[in-house]
């Protein structure tokens, strides 16, 4: 039934309500098979409300969703079966230890009893958890359960993988790895949506990002593309004393946005020009500088841009 | 595959080891599961026994025959837990309030007695708790009667002649054992169901499961084997407390089997269904407790709930745990407690084990998680 060409995920005019409350609001976007997607939002902005329709977790109020080409209301069991998840809150039996919790995962997921024990051990490998495989997960560090959780999500090797915050709470060191197991993933040609509100976890796996606001979608696109939409550099300019020519600045041709703030200015420019040498001269006829910084628009802008709120808010 | 009755097999022995191993790993609850039937057990026949005898001290200021028979008429009539003690020390006991009431037999008791003339005996009673007083009340003339009738029985000319519904009484402690059993029962399989199945949404669990591709059917009697099992610990510990240390042996052990494991799927059932309704531990367990002592009480546990007013016997035929009483009790005893006959209590109870599992298997299909 799934082939390449069909997409992974599917949403069209997906809708949630909780009473009055409504999580998420008409969202219709395609994830591509073998991509990793981002979904990017604040806290209660209405992604793992998603992510949970997705899954079958939560049943939308309206709208479809299609998984590998099936259908998530008539065909959920073939949903479960070629999707790995790795909920926000690992979802382990902390008291048991990582063996017992993936054997379960195993059994609930009809694993051949004869490639049940190979399967096991090759995930634990994977994560580098073979030689706590008898602790209980209790005893284990943040980064670990979220390894941990991983494995169980990939042991019955399913063609799409989400996860919901992945890095959350875990170490630098750890979420380095837990990186490099999800790049991992696209190079075996699965399909990846993560969740997140770290930007820099975005920039740094997805293919697409897209930023939904208040359940509702505000941007889709690649990283480099977002970037690109909201302008083409920003200069930081620090000044002896405050700079003075703020609306000549603004003035200028190129100029997409200009805020100052004591004695710091900071200038974005559109895409397609070069204004960055006349924002510098037009500082220096003012003021003497103290530094110039110039570079790339990061996606906290963009979100801040779009939102107008922080990611982290 | 899914189809496959091997895999759905497969998922119900996996949850339930599942729940089991999680259950060992918490020592200390698990302990506390067990022993809670016994220790309610031991509470019920404290408080029967307790309540049965009234402690009364006993003057004897004639120590002649007829003085001998009262004071064994009165040892006879199942009120009364006799002390004899001097005149001072009774004065001393019922003021301290340690005995109900000191009777005493007079000195001329048998000279008066032998000389047919009236004899006062004297009874003080602790009027403080009228339960305990009506029993003096009671049970003194009952003893004159039993005296009366056993030192001359042809000056008393009625005489009851009692025809027994069932060959052997059944002492109070027995049938309230038998009864006790049921509560153990359900309090222990309230306990382990309901908190196995509420631990999974409190600590989100759950998602393992409802991500999985196995059936909710196979889920659901998973997850009451497992608390099946471990409520099977506390019934075997109550079963035998009752056996070896109350002494209530079965009449019929095929019978006690059947309906003992019949009521703990009844109670495991009920008790998921709690658990994952209200889905946090501290409640489902206030619940277990609330839900049982109510039912305990009201179901006929300390006597038929024929005898009882018809408005109580007819909420008391709502719940199982009045049917689990009959059949338990004629496992035990022999008697039957209502006209249903063996077979009609046992088809009541299979109807509410079934409408209770397809109850809680509706309710894990409908399952989802708020975010």
């Amino acid at each position: 039934m799934t082939n390449s060409n069909v997409a992974s995920i599917e949403m069209v005019h997906l809708v949630k309500r909780f009473g009055n409350f409504t999580a998420v609001d008409d969202l219709s976007l395609t994830v591509e098979p073998g991509e990793i997607f981002g979904l990017l939002g604040p806290n209660g902005s209405g992604k793992t409300t998603t992510v949970n329709m997705i899954s079958g977790l939560s049943a939308p109020t309206s709208g479809q969703v299609h998984v590998m080409g099936h259908d998530l209301r008539t065909q959920t069991r073939q949903v479960r079966q070629i999707l790995g998840s790795v909920p926000q809150e690992t979802a382990l039996y902390e008291e048991l230890s990582a063996w017992t919790n993936l054997d379960f995962h195993a059994d609930l997921f009809g694993i051949p009893s004869q490639e049940k024990k190979a399967r096991i051990e090759s995930m634990l490998d994977l994560v580098g958890l073979t030689d706590r495989k008898d602790s209980r997960v209790s005893d284990y560090s943040g980064g670990m359960k979220r390894r941990l959780a991983l494995a169980r999500a990939l042991l019955h090797d399913p063609q799409l993988v989400y996860l919901d915050e992945p890095t959350l709470g875990v170490d630098v060191q750890s979420r380095r790895a837990i990186w490099d197991y999800i790049l991992a993933l696209r190079q075996q040609g699965k399909t990846v949506l993560i969740t997140t509100n770290y930007l820099e976890e975005a920039q740094e796996l997805c293919s697409r990002i897209a930023i939904i606001d208040h359940g509702r979608l505000v941007a889709l696109d690649t990283p480099e593309e977002l970037k690109q939409q909201f302008g083409g550099s920003v200069v930081e300019i620090e000044t002896v004393e405050p700079f003075g020519m703020l609306a000549e600045l603004r003035a200028l041709p190129g100029i997409k946005d200009a805020q100052l703030e004591d004695q710091f200015l900071k200038v974005t420019t559109q895409s397609g020009t070069n204004v960055v040498p006349q924002v510098i001269n037009l500082a220096a006829q003012c003021c003497e500088i103290r530094d110039i910084n110039i570079r790339e628009p990061n996606l906290d802008e963009v979100f801040l841009h779009l939102t107008g709120t922080a990611l982290r808010d | 595959m899914f189809n496959e009755l091997g895999y759905q097999l497969r998922v119900v022995w996996a949850c339930a080891k599942k729940d089991f191993q999680a259950a060992l790993t918490d020592r200390l609850f698990t302990v506390l599961s067990l022993f809670v039937p016994v220790n309610l057990l031991i509470l019920m026949s404290l408080f029967v026994l307790a309540g049965s005898n009234a402690p009364t001290a006993v003057v004897m200021e004639d120590q002649g025959p007829y003085a001998q028979a009262f004071y064994q008429a009165m040892s006879q009539a199942h009120s009364f837990r006799l002390q004899i003690t001097s005149a001072a020390e009774a004065e001393h006991l019922i003021t301290a309030g340690q005995t109900v009431a000191v009777v005493t037999i007079p000195t001329d008791f048998d000279a008066r007695v032998k000389q047919n003339q009236p004899v006062q005996v004297d009874v003080k009673i602790n009027n403080l708790n009228t339960d305990f007083t009506n029993d003096i009340r009671r049970a003194i003339p009952l003893s004159i009667t039993s005296f009366y009738a056993k030192a001359f029985p042809n000056l008393v000319s009625v005489s009851v002649q009692e025809h027994d519904l069932y060959i052997h009484d059944t002492d109070y402690i027995p049938y309230l054992g038998v009864s006790i059993l049921v509560i153990a029962l359900m309090m222990g399989g309230l306990l382990q169901s309901g908190t196995a199945a509420a631990k999974e949404w409190e600590n989100q669990t759950i998602k393992e499961l409802l991500l999985s591709p196995a059936s909710r059917w196979a889920i659901t009697v998973g997850k009451m084997l497992g608390s099946f099992i471990l409520s099977l610990g506390s019934t075997i510990i109550v079963l035998l407390v009752l056996i070896v240390f109350v002494g209530v042996v079965p009449e019929n052990w095929g019978e006690v089997l059947g309906f003992t494991l019949l009521s703990l799927v009844i109670f495991n059932t009920v008790g998921t269904l709690l658990g994952t309704a209200i889905k946090t531990r501290q409640p489902v367990i206030a619940l277990s407790i609330g839900i049982s002592l109510p039912l305990f009480f009201l179901s006929g546990a300390f006597g038929p709930i024929s005898f009882s007013t018809p408005v109580l016997q007819i909420i008391a035929k709502i719940f199982p745990v009045y049917y689990q009483i009959v059949v338990l009790q004629h496992a035990f005893h022999g008697f039957a407690l209502n006209t249903y006959g063996l077979w009609g209590n046992t088809l009541i109870l299979v109807g509410y084990a079934v409408v209770l599992i397809i109850l809680m298997a509706a309710a894990l299909q409908r399952a989802t998680v708020s975010h």
